[in-house]
This record gives C-alpha cells, sequence and structure tokens, in this order.
C-alpha cells in the first residue's frame, strides 16, 4: 500500500512562499497529475515529495509512515526528470541498474530486473549504448527503465515528455499509461500539458499560485470547474468568459442578461442570487451553437477562422468588444468580416460571481 | 564572430599579418632561442665574449653529458619528482572534495568558504615567505620534500577549488538529485558519478598544477637547503663553479629541467584545452 498523503504541506524561502498549505490525498494505485501554469509550484511540490526540497510546515506520509523529514534516498519513491537525467559515462544497462548496484542488490538480481525492465520498454537492443548514441525517446525509457527497475511503490514523474516532439509525446503517453496499468502502483505526474493531464490521469489537482484550485477527475475539472480559474485552465480552446449581470427570477431561476442585449433563464440549480449582481458568464466554444438561436443569442463579426479539418474554429469580436470563440463543424465556412449569429445553450452555461467562486454549474445530461 | 577571421581581412592587413605573424613569433622566443644556442656553445666562446652570436662550434655533446657527470642533476630531478608528484595527487584530490562540497551543499557560510578559497590566490606569496619558513623550521620540515609538498599543496589547493568547484557547478544537478532519489549515499555519488565526470578537469589541473610546481624556484630555495631534497630548478644553481658562471651548463641543464612538463603539456594537451575552458566558462 503506498497512498500519498499531504496535509498542510508549505514552502517557504525566507518572506517568499511557493506552496501555501497543500492538503492532498492521492489512494494507492491511483495516477494523480498536477497541472497549473508556469511558476504555479507543481514541480516544487513534486520535489517536496521526492525529498529534493525540505518541506517547510505540514506533514508528507507516504504509505502511512511520516517521512517529512527523511532523506530521499529513504522514501522508497522513483523520479524519472524532465531532463531524464541519465549518467553520460555509463551505458544503458549500467544506468539501469546503478540504483541497486549502489543499493548492495546481488548481481543476479539486478540483472534479472534490468533485462526485466529492458523488456518492458523495448530496451534489449540499446543495452549496451551509452546515453549520448540515444534518441529523445529512448532515453526517456531508459530514464522509465531506471526508474521501475527498483520496483517502488511511488513514481514520480516531473514533466517527463516535455522535450520530446509531439508525435513522440503521444508515443509515450500511451507507453506511460501502459505501464501504470501494468504496475499498478502511485503515480504523481506533473505537467503543463492538459491533453496529457486529461487523458492519463484518474485524479487531476489543479495547482495556482502554490495553493490548489480543484482536485477531481478529468471530466469533473471540465464539466463542474469550481472557479473561474479551473474553468479557464481546463479544456482547450479555452471556455469564453462574458461580462454579465444576473438577477433573480421566479421558479429557482436566474436570468442573465448577455451583453448584447439578450437575455438567458438558468436553472440555478440551488444557487441563490438576492439582487442583481454583475456576474461572469462562462460557455465552452464547443458547446455554441453557430447560426442558431438558442437560449440565447450573440451576434459578432468574424475575425479569424482556423480550419483544422475535423472541426473548424471561429472567432468572433462582439458587438460590446468582447471576444468570443466557436467550435464548429468541421464543413463550416464564413468569411472574414462577415457577421455571424451564435445560439448559447443555457443548460452549456456556468455562471461564475465576481469573485471568480462558480453559482452555476452547466448540466448537459439536462 | 569575434575578432573577424583574418581570411576575411583586406590583402593588405593579411599580407602585414602574415609578415609580422613569425617575425612576433620569433622575438617571443628569442629567450628561448638563446638558452638553446647558448646550451650547445663551447665554454670557450663564453670566455671569449661570445654571447650571442654564432658559436664557434658544436658543443652540445659535451655541455649535456657535463651537466650529468659535474652535477647531481639526476637526484635534483627526482627530488623535483618527488615534491611535484604528491603536491600534483595532493592539491587535485583535495579539491575534488572541497570542489564536491562547495558546489552540491547549500550550507550557511558557502560563499564565504568559497571566497576564502579564492582569497588565498590573491595573496602575494613573497610575503609568506618569513612565517613559512619559520613555520617549517619549527614543524620540523625545513630543509625536507616532505615540507615542500605541503606547503604547495596548501597553496595550489585554493585554485584548484576554484576549478572544480566550478566544474561540478557546471555538471547538471539532476545526475546528483536523481542518484540521491534512487538511495545512491553521498559519498558513492561523489565516487561513482560525479568523479568519472570530472575527468576532463582532473587531467587540465593536474597538468597545470604539475607544471606550476615544478617550475617553482621561490619555495625550492626558500624551504629547501641541501642537495637531497633539492628540486631541479634551484640545484641548477650548483652546476655554476665555484668562481666561474657556466652558462652553457647552466643553459643545457634548463632545457633538461623543462622536459618533464613540456611532456606532460604535449600528452595532456586535449584534455589541457577541453577542461580549461569547460571549467571556466560556467559557474
Amino acid at each position: 500500500m503506498a497512498e500519498v498523503n499531504l496535509s498542510g504541506v508549505r514552502k517557504d524561502f525566507g518572506q517568499v512562499s511557493v506552496i501555501k498549505g497543500v492538503d492532498l490525498a492521492v489512494k494507492d494505485g491511483e495516477f494523480c497529475v498536477f497541472v497549473g501554469p508556469s511558476g504555479c509550484g507543481k514541480s516544487t511540490l513534486l520535489r517536496m515529495i521526492a525529498g529534493l526540497e525540505d518541506i517547510s510546515a505540514g506533514e508528507l506520509r507516504i504509505g502511512g509512515a511520516d517521512v517529512t523529514r527523511i532523506g530521499p534516498s529513504d522514501r522508497g519513491v522513483a523520479m524519472v526528470f524532465q531532463s531524464y537525467a541519465l549518467y553520460p559515462h555509463m551505458t544503458v544497462r549500467e544506468n539501469i541498474g546503478f540504483g541497486l548496484r549502489m543499493t548492495g542488490h546481488p548481481k543476479e538480481d539486478i540483472q534479472r530486473r534490468t533485462a526485466k525492465a529492458a523488456s518492458m520498454l523495448q530496451l534489449q537492443p540499446l543495452l549496451d549504448r551509452k546515453p549520448s548514441q540515444l534518441s529523445g525517446g529512448q532515453r526517456q525509457r531508459v530514464a522509465i527503465g531506471r526508474a521501475i527497475v527498483r520496483e517502488p511503490e511511488v513514481f514520480l514523474f516531473d514533466e517527463p515528455l516535455s522535450n520530446l516532439d509531439a508525435a513522440l509525446r503521444v508515443q509515450m503517453r500511451a507507453e506511460i499509461a501502459t505501464l501504470h496499468h501494468d504496475l499498478g502502483a502511485t503515480m504523481i505526474y506533473v505537467t503543463h500539458d492538459q491533453v496529457e493531464a486529461m487523458t492519463m490521469a484518474d485524479k487531476i489537482v489543479v495547482l495556482n499560485a502554490g495553493k490548489v484550485e480543484q482536485v477531481g477527475s478529468p471530466l469533473e475539472l471540465y464539466h463542474r470547474p469550481k472557479n473561474l480559474f479551473v474553468a479557464g485552465f481546463i479544456g482547450s480552446p479555452k471556455m469564453n468568459f462574458l461580462k454579465a449581470v444576473a438577477a433573480p427570477l421566479p421558479e429557482g431561476r436566474i436570468g442573465v442578461h448577455l451583453p448584447g442585449g439578450g437575455t438567458i433563464a438558468l436553472d440555478a440549480r440551488g444557487a441563490r442570487l438576492l439582487q442583481e449582481e454583475p456576474v461572469t458568464l462562462g460557455i465552452r466554444p464547443e458547446h455554441l451553437e453557430l447560426g442558431q438561436a438558442g437560449g440565447g443569442q450573440l451576434t459578432g463579426t468574424l475575425k479569424l477562422a482556423e480550419y483544422l479539418g475535423s472541426e473548424t474554429m471561429f472567432f468572433l469580436a462582439l458587438e460590446n468588444g468582447g471576444e468570443l470563440a466557436v467550435k464548429a463543424d468541421g464543413l463550416a465556412k464564413a468569411a472574414i468580416g462577415s457577421t455571424l449569429c451564435v445560439g448559447v445553450p443555457a443548460r452549456a452555461c456556468h455562471l461564475f460571481d465576481s469573485e471568480g467562486r462558480t453559482l452555476v454549474n452547466g448540466d448537459l445530461s439536462a | 564572430m569575434f575578432p573577424a577571421p583574418v581570411a576575411k581581412a583586406s590583402p593588405g592587413a593579411r599580407f602585414a599579418y602574415s609578415a609580422l605573424l613569425p617575425l612576433a613569433l620569433i622575438v617571443w622566443l628569442l629567450p628561448l632561442i638563446g638558452v638553446a644556442v647558448t646550451s650547445v656553445r663551447p665554454a670557450g666562446d663564453l670566455a671569449a665574449g661570445n654571447y650571442f652570436g654564432i658559436p664557434s662550434g658544436f658543443a652540445g655533446v659535451e655541455n649535456y653529458s657535463a651537466v650529468f657527470q659535474n652535477s647531481p642533476i639526476g637526484q635534483y630531478i627526482l627530488n623535483s619528482f618527488k615534491v611535484t608528484i604528491p603536491t600534483v595527487i595532493g592539491a587535485v584530490a583535495l579539491s575534488c572534495l572541497t570542489g564536491f562540497a562547495l558546489a552540491v551543499y547549500r550550507f550557511k557560510l558557502n560563499l564565504t568558504v568559497f571566497f576564502l578559497f579564492v582569497a588565498g590566490n590573491f595573496i602575494p606569496f613573497q610575503i609568506l615567505m618569513v612565517p613559512v619558513r619559520d613555520l617549517t623550521l619549527r614543524a620540523g620540515l625545513y630543509d625536507t620534500t616532505l615540507g615542500l609538498v605541503l606547503f604547495h599543496v596548501a597553496f595550489q589547493t585554493g585554485f584548484c577549488t576554484l576549478f572544480m568547484r566550478n566544474f561540478i557547478k557546471a555538471l547538471p544537478f539532476a545526475l546528483i538529485e536523481s542518484a540521491r532519489v534512487e538511495g545512491v549515499s553521498e559519498w558513492k555519488i561523489f565516487r561513482h558519478i560525479v568523479l568519472p565526470l570530472m575527468r576532463p578537469a582532473i587531467a587540465a589541473l593536474s597538468v597545470l598544477i604539475f607544471t606550476f610546481v615544478w617550475n617553482d624556484y621561490f619555495w625550492a630555495t626558500v624551504l629547501v637547503q641541501g642537495s637531497h631534497a633539492m628540486p631541479v630548478t634551484a640545484g641548477l644553481y650548483s652546476l655554476n663553479g665555484q668562481w666561474i658562471a657556466a652558462w652553457h651548463l647552466v643553459s643545457a641543464g634548463s632545457i633538461v629541467a623543462a622536459l618533464p612538463p613540456v611532456a606532460m603539456f604535449f600528452l595532456m594537451q586535449k584534455h589541457f584545452i577541453a577542461g580549461l575552458t569547460l571549467g571556466a566558462t560556467k559557474g
């Protein structure tokens, strides 16, 4: 059993706090992804779990044992670095077996485990090469091999795919996911790429400025963001945000006056408004309906169209100065400068209050 | 690229360059050429006042064999090795350790300690002449190779630490972190990861320190008197007669004494240059 528990974990450099109190429970065998913009502290948090950064305050438990003040070598975790950190003077075989050799494992054991790791990662033909003779993807595989050969209960990945080209990244992503399935170990993975986060994670932790914004499954974060930050961070292309004014309506509904003049009536789903107040309306580009009058309607001038084949992205300038991204069918066509009409379905709308907290999440299943 | 390559300069400048460069080279090498020519000059030339002219005959064989027959130069060269090799080993080994500590560990006075090492290099060593002589005398190390070795190790370690610290600082730190996460002890990280990667730095520094220490004249004369411990640089003096200066023999002896560091330089040239830039550009 190797669950990882953080409670009130902080990291301060003098006056500056980088991690401002993180509480998190990663279950045994879970694939947990830390995402966030650069500088949010996600790598620092991972390094604190690895023991490479001191924990200023709070408690870290791995597999139930308190390891807050224990050095990296005694935490029983394995880490894969962004730069791979392969030992340049050793062959692949020596690289993979190094940790075991240094910690006094018997020779046959090292050989057996190296061979097993190599076969899992298709590294057998490369075992006698030096890292400088390998391609980026192969180096990455060696780095992963070095981690799995130790048979740790917790794997830590620090942006392992960001030095690879796009095609290789997709392939390695699948390999890591398969590896997680085969090993059943707990994995914590840091990335700034939300596609990696969405495709691999059991649980995503969205970090911003040293704080956890939301923890949840990928779809939960996508459909039910807790605040404006998560709503804007998860999903690509980004969710559209429109400044609007909301007012309570009878029968538990909320009326939102769109900047263009129209009004949408939303199901409040328990949220209560006492008076008229400024809100932010959020709606994802893929939920907008081009050329249809839905619950509400917006009109704008087409500024840019991206024809991606499978879909078309339209970027509109709204009359009041806002912008709107609309994802349409791959066959949709429109001339730059033309005026487009966009339907806003009420059930896909999210509503955020003036402090960025969610008032209402859209519910597409309804 | 700066400076602009000569090949791209105007024809006039190119001509001037190819004419002046050999000239400058000769002027620069004149002292060395002078010593080399003197070393094959018959003794009579010097007595006749022919110091810088064409030698009247070739006396290389006599002079060089005289150097080995008339003076204990073999003993002196042996002494030089006895001083230089332990110094190189001692200074490089110590600085590998200090450099590792200063480059890898974050502790309170890290930078202060590092500056202390560096600051030592700025002290003109002549200032230390009297205290160091007293110190070695009291420690019973005066007039021994050990005394000389200890002093050289102490004095060279500062520069070596600067060099090694900067070299290790330029190594990717993730290598060390990665080994730590793998459960490797700090000593084994040093021994199995950092040390192998420091090979070029060790080679470069060894050549450098070998040359420094081999060519040292000052401390050899200050700390040693008897020929049992005298290095070759100071020992050459004994080639002079009691009343007359035998410049032809001293020159021949100098050439012989200069050979080991030159040989070392050429043998390790590749490492030396790579190592020097590797250690110097970062950190």
